[in-house]
């Protein structure tokens, strides 16, 4: 495979990471349905799960990228599977909405384990590794894209935790902003 | 502090378009360790998965 074709996967696994951020905001701030702790943590999994994507697309695809991208998904796996042990005897209840009859952090789950599969599909090819002209210091308009929007939810989540939790632990169930 | 690892996470992005790689890594790697920190305090409830 070869390294322009490595970005270019990667910048499309970027903007599905984008894609999921961005729905969950869409979630919080248009259906009102705040995050919990463990949700907001998912969200840091996601991030920390693009992170390797963003760095394969800056400096070039390498197998300790793809690696911080199994770690972050393992991470955000670890914490959505948590969750969903805390709803899985029936009337424990649920938190939050659901789509399409699962909630989210049962997508959350599926997405990260679709990250580890990805990634560990794409580190099978080795070919990407071995370029041995200079990475182009320009991203192209989709990389880019994706990088950009990825740093404006990064910091929007920064933001957004802030105004739900304050600068200490966040509520086991929000109900409103503290900072309003 | 639930903010922490996002804004960890958001310098990193910041140096990787510095091309500041290592700074980059030891962003992410901070990030990841608040993370699990952060993670092992929400996990302290005890599961009540007995049928």
């Amino acid at each position: 495979m070869p390294g322009d074709l490595s970005r270019l996967l990667n910048a499309l696994g970027l903007i599905l990471v984008d894609a999921v951020l961005a729905l969950a905001f869409v979630d919080q701030l248009w259906f009102r349905d705040l995050p919990c702790p463990l949700c907001i943590l998912q969200r840091a999994g996601f991030i920390a799960a693009g992170f390797g994507l963003a760095l394969n697309m800056i400096f070039g695809p390498r197998p300790s990228h793809y690696g911080m991208t199994i770690l972050g998904a393992a991470t955000g796996a670890a914490i959505s599977i948590r969750q969903i042990l805390l709803h899985i005897v029936p009337g424990s209840g649920s938190y939050g909405n659901d789509i399409l009859g699962l909630h989210l952090y049962t997508w959350a789950f599926i997405a990260f384990a679709l990250m580890i599969i990805g990634s560990a599909l794409l580190l099978l090819d080795d070919r990407q590794f071995a370029r041995t002209e200079p990475w182009s210091s320009n991203l192209n308009v989709l990389p880019l894209t994706a990088f950009m929007v990825f740093v404006v939810l990064a910091v929007g989540n920064v933001i957004s935790t802030l105004l739900i939790c304050g600068g200490s632990l966040c509520p086991d169930a929000p109900t409103g902003y503290l900072v309003p | 502090m639930m903010s922490l690892p996002f804004l960890l996470f958001a310098c990193g992005l910041g140096a990787a378009w510095l091309r500041q790689r290592g700074a980059a890594m030891g962003f992410w790697v901070a990030g990841l360790v608040v993370l699990l920190v952060l993670f092992r305090v929400y996990m302290s409830d005890v599961l009540n998965i007995a049928l």
